[in-house]
């Protein structure tokens, strides 16, 4: 199973590579792909129209993000200087929400310990669908600092699912940032409505 | 204070003029459309990625130099496009661009790449040398459980 992910793993990067060379010219991308949407080839008129319905869905989502504060440690504090002026999430239509019933996102910002384990994963359960989580600093996205220590989980992607993992003890306001907006272009391949007619 | 400058005028004449230099109305919607912002400055440099370096000190420090991406990223732009020597240069933390001053390399330093980790197939997968958690088993089979 290994040697299969590692042949997998250079085919990958070989034909990245190539595509690399291949888009040499600084040509605009030709038809749709001007409108920024990722679903360049559907295979029938259905697929079309539903392709068209993750886009809308997507940029709704993407555009207003409203995380939920789980900050836990020092974390925290670059999690509100993103908030503040300086940094200034709302320009992304991220808005603090300190309900986990209305939010989108949450930031697992510090340590998780195991006395909190159940906490996170109960209030993960609260959060409506259509929910992602952004694990902040090394703690949270495996144990970091305190892997070895006798009361803290080793990530907190042992309790709730992790879309974007951010590094640093404790990552700058620049890097939670720079996290969130992965997770936008993350939500801009969502093909949610493409997938229920398929299946 | 002018006449002009109490009505506002010549903000509307600097917008003119802003419009002229970037070529045109359907220029500017195109600018706005992938960049948020219609401004113009003096280009600064080119790098081998295509990206175009402009500086324009009549904004404040922190806007005053800004990257313009190639047409072929349209909307897929990233901040890690951004190779280090000119990243240094746009976040201020050196002077010069290093079209003026070259930066030091070393011969064991790599090429700049661009970070591909939210792709499913471009992603880095490091090569594990531990033995698996979990034992697979191919759905249809019965397991075998002694």
């Amino acid at each position: 199973m290994l040697s299969a992910l590692r042949t997998a793993g250079a085919f990958t990067t070989r034909r990245f590579a190539g595509t690399q060379a291949i888009a040499g010219s600084s040509e605009a991308p030709k038809g749709i792909a001007t409108t920024g949407t990722p679903f360049l080839n559907p295979s029938s008129k259905a697929e079309y129209a539903l392709a068209r319905l993750d886009d809308v869905m997507n940029l709704a989502q993407r555009g207003s993000i409203w995380p939920l504060t789980f900050g836990l440690a020092c974390c925290a504090v670059e999690m509100m200087h993103f908030a503040a002026p300086r940094y200034d999430m709302d320009r992304y239509g991220v808005v603090f929400r300190a309900s986990p019933r209305q939010a989108d996102l949450i930031f697992v910002a510090g340590t998780v310990t195991n006395k909190m384990a159940p906490a996170l994963r109960r209030i993960y359960d609260q959060m409506p669908e259509a929910k992602w989580v952004i694990s902040m600093g090394s703690c949270a996205n495996g144990g970091g600092y305190y892997h070895y220590a006798y009361s803290v989980l080793r990530g907190a992607d042992r309790v709730i699912p992790v879309d974007i993992y951010v590094p640093g003890c404790p990552p700058t306001a620049e890097a939670l940032l720079y996290g969130v907006l992965q997770l936008q272009k993350k939500i801009k391949r969502k093909r949610e409505a493409q997938l229920w007619y398929r299946r | 204070m002018s006449l002009k400058a109490w009505l506002g005028i010549d903000k509307l004449q600097k917008f003119q003029q802003i419009v002229k230099e970037i070529g045109g109305v359907r220029a500017v919607l195109r600018k706005r459309y992938l960049m948020d912002v219609t401004r113009v400055g003096t280009l600064v440099g080119n790098d081998k990625y295509g990206n175009r370096y402009y500086e324009n000190n009549e904004y404040f420090v922190p806007r005053n130099r800004w990257v313009e991406f190639p047409d072929k990223v349209w909307l897929d732009y990233d901040a890690s496009q951004v190779p280090p020597e000119w990243h240094s240069w746009l976040h201020h933390i050196t002077d010069s661009p290093p079209t003026v001053q070259e930066p030091l390399t070393q011969k064991f330093s790599l090429d700049h790449k661009e970070n591909t980790s939210i792709y499913a197939d471009k992603k880095y997968i490091p090569y594990s040398t531990t033995r698996t958690k979990v034992q697979a088993w191919t759905p249809g089979q019965k397991p075998n459980f002694d």
